[in-house]
C-alpha cells in the first residue's frame, strides 16, 4: 500500500476530500482487539461515532481502493438510513469504477436503497438482473437470487 | 493540495476531527515492519 496505492495522487485527493485518515500499527492497544484485527492491511470505514460500516483485508491498488472507499461511504449512509446519500456514492462507484471488485456489492445495495426509498420491489429485481448479466459468479448475485421472483 | 496522506495517529483525535469536519474516518491497521 505504501509503495503503490497511498502515493497515488487520486487516492490522496479522494482520502482527504472524504475522510479523516487514521493509521495505527496492527498491534495497537486497545484498538486492534476492539476491532478484532488479525491481518494487515485491514481498512475500516468508521462513522464519526466510531461505528464500523465497511472493512477490507489485504492489498488494494489505487482504483480498487477508491472504489472500496466509495462502497464504504455508501454503506455508512445506508446504515444510517440516508438512502439518497448512499445512492450518490454507489452511483459514483458504478459510473467510475464499474469494473472494480466492489461493483457487485454496490449494485446489490443500490437496489436495496431504491427499494427502501420507494417500497417498490422493482429495483431489487433489476439489481438481480444486472448482477446475473454482468457478474454471474459473484456472491452478491447469489444473495440477490430470491429477487428474481419479484 | 496534499502530496501525501496526512495520517492521524490517535483514535480520539481522529474521531474529534470527524465530528468537527463532518467526515467519516478511514482506519488503517498496518504493519510498520
Amino acid at each position: 500500500m505504501d509503495a503503490v496505492t497511498y502515493p497515488d495522487p487520486k487516492v490522496i485527493k479522494f482520502l482527504h476530500q472524504n475522510f479523516i485518515p487514521l493509521r495505527v500499527p496492527f498491534d495497537a492497544k486497545p484498538l486492534a482487539a476492539d476491532f478484532n484485527v488479525k491481518w494487515t492491511p485491514t481498512l475500516i470505514t468508521l462513522s464519526a461515532d466510531g461505528k464500523e460500516h465497511h472493512r477490507t483485508v489485504g492489498f488494494l491498488g489505487p482504483e480498487e481502493l477508491v472504489a472500496s472507499l466509495l462502497l464504504g461511504l455508501g454503506k455508512l449512509f445506508f446504515d444510517n438510513e440516508k438512502f439518497n446519500e448512499a445512492l450518490k456514492h454507489l452511483d459514483k462507484l458504478l459510473s467510475d469504477y464499474a469494473k472494480s471488485d466492489s461493483a457487485p456489492e454496490a449494485i446489490y445495495f443500490r437496489g436495496v436503497c431504491r427499494y427502501k426509498n420507494t417500497h417498490d420491489p422493482k429495483p431489487l429485481k433489476e439489481g438481480y438482473e444486472k448482477l446475473q448479466a454482468e457478474y454471474p459468479l459473484s456472491e452478491w448475485t447469489k444473495r440477490a437470487y430470491p429477487y428474481r421472483l419479484l | 493540495m496534499e502530496t501525501k496522506i496526512n495520517w492521524e495517529s490517535k483514535f480520539d483525535k481522529a474521531l474529534a476531527r470527524a465530528k468537527e469536519e463532518k467526515k467519516p474516518v478511514i482506519l488503517d491497521f498496518f504493519n510498520p515492519g
